[in-house]
């Protein structure tokens, strides 16, 4: 292959790598970018980088563009790294940081590829590269979906209409008048959800769909649904409803998530994120009710609203889902989007018939419109989460782009997919019924960001790693398997191969679709069933939420009950360790052969489910009768009629009774009352007090972190720190061994947080969290680390002791959890440290929130959910000043309510509850403790660095690494002078950390002798209470007390969770090195070694970086 | 072709008035909305006119078109059953010929030499088939038309084939059944309110009536996109303007239209301007300056 060089004329023969991208022969497409890579020597990488740069610069071809910035991003974020040459040591500038964070990536990447050109290729540097052609590879993506929603034939008149006089619907004349004397007629829609028979592998992201529309391929079954044991029978668990009211205003209603407004304005509608009712919002702007044009337009809403009813009234919208809870992994919110755009098309005469099911055009309509609606609300599914709009069984293709397709010549595929209704024909009734009575549908109750996943298929897919292409090839075969099992009614054989699909090519894609939830479950299920377990089928993203298990219908009962029971038990073993959401569920469902279809209520029966007036009526009958509108008083005579005489609203003025009355604290839970677990806890009530002053006086806060501005900050030498990661140094070896040997060291886990960022603020303990299959199971974080102590206590043929901090949220759970592991088989003398410190949330200051947010650099996010944060951030600040500023979190579940007070408190706390005590007596030979955070995996009892420290003489010996640009949060300073660790929350400015060349990774060495000295205690001191309890409060007194925000996560109704930022005080011990007489040397360790896993998308780059495998080298596995 | 036939509707029975509203025609003279309509179909050489009207308005309709009434004759609609209805209540006047078609409510302005009806008759007569004026319309007045999609006849800018009609379409409807080459975004094909049929419309109206339940209202709309699928049928972007009177200011509108394209222009731009200047002024107080 040759292509022009666009300037000479001549040909130039191509770059195996844009051959790649160019070829049209599959056997070239497909091959993967690794192989090439692998046998590169760092030069011809930064070659292969150069041409793929300019290539990507000269194409217009969305896809060959999109494919070169990840092979850029690929190259640059695994390959490079590990090539030797690499200079490690480099500084990222803050320009190009904040060029990524405000999404300016093309100028970042010219400024990092300035800066590489200038300096040479290093770490830093491509870690910055790596992040910013990832950025740019997903916006151009989704730039590309966004053009192909709006350009949708059938949607562009949205976007044009600005006035209220310009838009182009009425609303039919059927709904406008009330029958006569009475109410206004209603429109109802119910729509099925959809399940996903095959799971496709992921093959409905949109741009797998556009770039690879053959593989894009799903199965998919619109289903009627019940809670097990609650409800009667399946039924379509989406309804929307619409009708005209005598009010103009937009009224909006979402019944399961018990919220109501009443929209005035037409920038209310267009703020998703104020209530709970965003979603409404989308489907009346992607409905063209409210046109997308009119954002901005600071026309009147009532203008707009008589445009459509008339002067004077307005239109309401309620959605219900019967109950069905968040994550099922049946898109129900999708089908509920897709259920409130086809309701109100209908109503605005934008489909043929006002009742009765869709037409296929309409259909498609209604698809396209609900990807709309997802992007203006600023999240995303796939392309076939519409799939309940259409009846029964269908075969869902991605289609080639043709001449008049908005994306012919700019992808191979369409946006929207083709839809081949399987007719009963291909799939017998009766085969419709076997697969009923074999399918138990579950929520297993576990929460999900799927979020993550996609953009890892995406990312997988196009780099063609060689694995998970052939996984994707097999996954393929799989569903066309599936789909001939199907049409041959084998049940039996669908389980089997749903089953094959989940533990072969699912699980390749994407190892993260598993957890040991799940595979538990499935063992147990296989144990207790043997033959009659006909398969496991997972459904969406992630396992753990939605799954499927696949009987023989003669246990189908017995199983449902069992599986229940079961799922309660596990869930029940693993919730300290995994974030779960909601209790689990079994469904009852049946095959929705109708899809979407719609009715008028009218006359007398022109009432809203039972379930609105529980909602509504309370507020209603507060109000003086005079003061309801003429409609509104109807109604409430024809709702008191209803409760006396029809049958759906038998239970219901029970529950208005409830309703109006309030509620005895006691009745609502069991937990142990905050008060109480506060006084157990040994709460400090005179500091929290001090505390809350200070904030609220602005005394401390996020601004007061901070050093002045006249503090001198300055990088590290070389001269500063010691090159740990390049030199073999067999004096430290030597000296390390021998300190192994005689059993003077042992290991300090700190594990008192509950990482916050690990879970976004669940409350799970992140230490026991079986984050990944590490020697052929799930591992949690502490049995990694004991694993790590084990294999040096062998190698040193002496046990290590290891202690294990924990905190009041963390102390219980991770007792309980390794009593039932038996310590996981740890050879050695195994601690826990309970924490003594314990601090109350508090709500926070508005000042920090808008500090946090506007005045800190904040990563600004793509158009559409950039507009949600911010709105999201609005009423986040009404929600702090609501609450009161400053004043103590309490609405939530008592635990989630405290807080540890920080990392520093950790080792005081080993002098102060003992554990250092008995640990010296029982190994009076100790003097070094290793301590390291709980998600820095590679810190081990390296001989080398263990000697390295030894023979330094030093107090504390701090390991760092070289700074890659996602290690935020402080460093090695020269701070007026001295050198020292510095949090990033305490630099003057924001631009200071990227003067800083070291990253902290909060593992260090302590000789204990020097470290109590420093204390002003000895060895004998331990067991004086009185005396550590002063030593350590007067230490406590010189650390700077820093403000944090940090997420808490409420849970409420069914799984849905809402995310607070709550304020609290940490102090950190790196800031011990701050003090003179705390002589410390500072080591510079590998990535591998010092890198943090704070994030769980963090994981996907960690096990193919290869520093899972490093990790696993370093564990001896019980 | 033969066109010597009209038939003008005027039976909307919540209209009844406007067409005996009266204006100031462009040659400065005083006429109801019926007349300029009359003089409008007989400048393109139309011999007989029907009107087709509600059942007691024929006297005062003849009044308003004075001396034409000699040529014209008045078909009561009995009962009504909707625009299509109307036309076809005309189809023993037509009989075998092609007709021009007007609705009673609209005026229409050229800007070119020529009626609007010239236009039309003429390229009909050459065309040798039914053709429909057609006006680019914004969509914001979808609402208020019945809109057609097609494609240009080759070598002409101004005459498309109809492929399909759709009686006041949804944007949504429009953008995806509706689109014609070369108009700006946004913008459809609307009825002019003017049309040369062929006598084919009145056997596929006969049709769909008979079909239509009693009393069941019957629209041109559906008629003509049965047309465009049956035979070949034209429609012809007009340059000129249309005005429908029966819209909020529609007669004051097309009042204007008319006088600033007649003899009295500088007349009334000057009584326009004095207007406003008048009213500017008295607003700042200056009105005696």
């Amino acid at each position: 292959m040759r292509m022009s060089d666009g300037q000479n004329g001549y040909e130039m023969p191509l770059h195996p790598l844009v051959q790649i991208i160019l070829s049209t022969d599959p056997g070239i497409r497909n091959r993967s970018l690794d192989a090439f890579c692998a046998a590169a020597s760092l030069d011809a990488l930064l070659m292969a980088c150069e041409v793929l740069e300019t290539f990507r610069r000269q194409r217009d071809n969305l896809y060959e563009r999109v494919r070169a910035l990840f092979f850029l991003y690929a190259i640059y974020r695994f390959h490079l790294p590990g090539k030797p040459g690499l200079r490690q040591r480099s500084l990222i500038s803050y320009e190009g940081y904040s060029h990524l964070l405000q999404r300016r990536f093309e100028e970042a990447i010219d400024l990092f590829l300035d800066a590489q050109r200038r300096e040479g290729p290093s770490l830093g540097l491509s870690s910055a590269l790596a992040a910013a052609y990832h950025r740019l590879g997903f916006q151009t993506l989704a730039d590309q979906v966004r053009h192909s929603v709006r350009s949708v034939r059938g949607n562009q008149w949205m976007f044009r209409a600005g006035h209220p006089m310009d838009h182009p619907l009425r609303v039919r004349p059927e709904l406008l008048q009330p029958a006569s004397g009475g109410l206004f007629p209603i429109l109802g829609e119910a729509t099925p959800v959809r399940m996903d028979l095959s799971h496709s592998g992921w093959s409905d992201i949109f741009f797998l769909g556009m770039d690879f529309p053959e593989g894009a391929r799903v199965l998919n079954v619109s289903i009627d649904l019940a809670i097990h044991g609650r409800d009667a029978d399946p039924r379509p668990p989406v309804e929307a409803y619409f009708r005209v009211i005598d009010e103009p205003v937009l009224r909006l209603a979402s019944v399961d998530l018990r919220a109501r407004a009443d929209v005035t304005s037409l920038a209310g509608v267009f703020d998703f994120a104020r209530d709970y009712l965003g979603l409404l919002k989308a489907a009346l702007i992607a409905a063209g009710i409210v046109p997308s044009g009119m954002e901005g337009s600071g026309e009147r809403l009532e203008d707009l609203l008589a445009t459509l009813v008339g002067p004077g009234r307005g239109i309401e919208i309620v959605s219900r889902v019967n109950g069905i809870p968040k994550g099922s992994r049946l898109a129900v919110s999708t089908s509920l989007l897709a259920c409130l755009i086809a309701v109100c098309m209908r109503a605005t005469g934008q489909t043929q018939s006002l009742v009765g099911p869709l037409q296929e055009y309409e259909r498609r309509l209604v698809a396209s419109r609900a990807i709309l609606g997802e992007w203006l609300g600023g999240s995303g599914g796939g392309w076939q989460d519409s799939g309940g709009v259409w009846p029964g069984v269908k075969l869902i293709t991605g289609e080639l782009a043709k001449s008049g397709d908005p994306e012919h010549g700019i992808s191979r595929g369409r946006l929207l997919p083709g839809h081949h209704i399987m007719g009963f024909d291909e799939v017998s009734a009766e085969t419709r019924q076997r697969l009923q009575d074999s399918l138990i549908l579950v929520h297993g109750g576990l929460a999900q960001d799927v979020g993550p996943i996609l953009e890892m298929v995406t990312e997988k897919y196009l780099l063609r790693s060689e694995a998970e292409w052939i996984g994707r090839q097999q996954a393929m075969g799989i569903l066309d398997e599936v789909a001939a099992l199907l049409r041959k009614g084998d049940v039996r054989g669908i389980g089997d191969a749903t089953t094959r699909n989940f533990f072969g090519p699912i699980s390749t894609i994407i190892p993260w679709a598993t957890n040991l939830y799940t595979e538990t479950l499935v063992d147990r299920v296989r144990a207790e069933f043997g033959d009659d377990f006909w398969g496991f089928w997972m459904l969406g993203g992630m396992s753990g939420g939605g799954m499927g298990f696949i009987f023989d219908p003669r246990c189908r009962e017995a199983a449902q009950t069992w599986l229940l029971e079961t799922m309660r038990g596990t869930k029940w073993e693993l919730e300290t360790a995994m974030p779960f959401a909601m209790e689990p569920v079994v469904y009852d469902f049946a095959i929705n052969n109708v899809g979407t279809v719609a009715s008028l209520w009218e006359g007398d029966d022109a009432l809203m489910p039972p379930g609105y007036y529980t909602l509504v009526a309370p507020a209603l009958l507060r109000r003086t009768y005079q003061t309801l509108t003429p409609q509104r008083r109807l109604e409430l005579e024809h709702f008191g009629a209803a409760c006396r005489s029809r049958s759906e609203f038998a239970g219901v003025p029970q529950v208005l009774f409830d309703n109006l009355l309030p509620r005895w604290r006691s009745e609502e839970g069991s937990a142990k009352p905050l008060a109480e677990l506060l006084v157990e806890l040994g709460f400090d009530r005179v500091q929290h007090e001090q505390i809350r002053t200070d904030l609220r006086e602005g005394r401390i806060g996020l601004a007061q972190n901070r050093l002045p501005a006249s503090t001198d900050i300055r990088d590290a030498e070389v001269s500063d720190v010691v090159a740990a990661y390049t030199c073999q140094n067999e004096a430290w070896e030597e000296a390390g061994m021998a300190a192994l040997r005689s059993g003077s060291v042992a290991v300090v886990t700190l594990a008192a947080g509950v990482g916050s960022r690990w879970t976004h603020g669940a409350g799970v303990v992140k230490a026991l969290h079986p984050f990944c299959r590490l020697g052929g199971q799930h591992r949690s974080f502490i049995e990694v680390h004991l694993a790590k102590s084990r294999r040096s206590g062998r190698l040193a043929g002496c046990p290590v002791p290891h202690v294990i901090t924990t905190s009041y949220l963390t102390h219980e759970p991770i007792r309980d959890f390794l009593r039932r592991q038996q310590n996981y088989g740890y050879p050695g003398a195994l601690y826990l440290s309970p924490g003594r410190a314990v601090g109350l949330r508090m709500i926070p200051m508005t000042r920090d929130l808008r500090f946090a947010w506007e005045e800190m650099p904040q990563q600004l996010l793509d158009e559409q959910a950039q507009k949600v944060i911010e709105s999201l951030h609005a009423a986040l600040i009404g929600w702090a000043e609501q609450m009161g500023e400053g004043s103590d979190y309490t609405d939530n579940l008592p635990q989630q309510c405290l807080h540890p007070v920080g990392h520093w408190f950790e080792i005081p706390n080993l002098l102060r509850n003992g554990v250092l005590a008995r640990l010296l007596e029982a190994h009076p030979q100790l003097t070094t403790l290793m301590m390291h955070n709980i998600d820095t995996t590679g810190a081990d009892l390296n001989p080398a660095l263990l000697g390295c420290h030894l023979l330094s003489g030093k107090t504390m010996t701090s390991e760092v690494i070289h700074r890659c640009v996602e290690d935020r949060g402080g460093g090695l300073a020269r701070v007026n002078g001295t050198l020292r660790l510095i949090e990033g929350l305490a630099l003057p400015r924001e631009e200071d950390e990227f003067k800083l060349s070291y990253y902290n990774s909060n593992t260090m060495w302590v000789d204990i002798d020097r470290l109590l000295q420093v204390f002003g205690l000895e060895r004998d001191d331990l067991r004086n209470e009185r005396r550590v309890a002063e030593a350590v409060r007067a230490m406590a007194a010189r650390m700077p007390t820093y403000i944090t925000l940090k997420d808490v996560k409420k849970r409420w109704g069914h799984g849905q969770e809402d995310i607070f930022p709550v304020a609290q005080f940490e102090k950190l011990w790196g800031d011990m090195t701050a003090l003179p007489q705390l002589a410390c040397q500072y080591v510079v360790v590998s990535q591998m070694r010092g890198q943090q896993l704070k994030e769980q998308a963090q994981l996907d780059g960690w096990l193919r970086d290869g520093s899972a495998a490093y990790v696993d080298s370093l564990c001896d596995w019980a | 072709m033969q066109i010597v036939k009209s038939v003008i509707t005027a039976a909307g029975r919540d209209q009844r008035a406007l067409p005996l509203q009266r204006l100031i025609d462009r040659d400065g003279v005083e006429k109801s909305v019926l007349r300029i309509l009359v003089e409008e179909v007989l400048s393109a050489g139309i011999e007989e006119v029907a009107i087709v009207v509600a059942p007691g308005d024929e006297g005062a309709y003849a009044e308003a078109i004075g001396h034409y009434a000699r040529q014209a004759q008045f078909i009561l609609q009995e009962e009504p059953r909707g625009y299509g209805h109307a036309i076809y209540c005309a189809r023993e006047f037509v009989g075998d010929a092609s007709f021009l078609h007007l609705v009673g409510d609209h005026l229409y302005v050229s800007r070119v030499p020529g009626t609007c009806a010239q236009q039309l008759v003429a390229v009909a007569r050459s065309m040798a088939c039914p053709v429909s004026a057609v006006q680019a319309t914004r969509e914001n007045l979808l609402p208020y038309y019945g809109t057609l999609g097609g494609r240009r006849v080759p070598g002409r800018r101004d005459l498309y084939v109809v492929e399909t009609v759709i009686e006041k379409p949804t944007p949504t409807e429009a953008e995806l059944r509706l689109m014609a080459p070369g108009l700006r975004p946004g913008h459809y094909l609307c009825f002019f309110g003017m049309h040369v049929f062929t006598p084919s419309v009145m056997q596929i109206l006969g049709q769909r009536l008979a079909d239509a339940g009693a009393g069941e209202q019957v629209d041109l709309s559906g008629a003509l996109a049965e047309l465009a699928r049956r035979e070949k049928y034209l429609a012809l972007e007009e340059q000129a303007l249309r005005y429908d009177v029966g819209v909020k200011y529609g007669l004051l509108t097309a009042q204007l239209a008319l006088a600033l394209s007649g003899n009295d222009r500088e007349l009334v731009l000057t009584r326009l301007l004095e207007l406003l200047a008048q009213r500017e002024m008295g607003a700042t107080g200056d009105a005696d300056v």
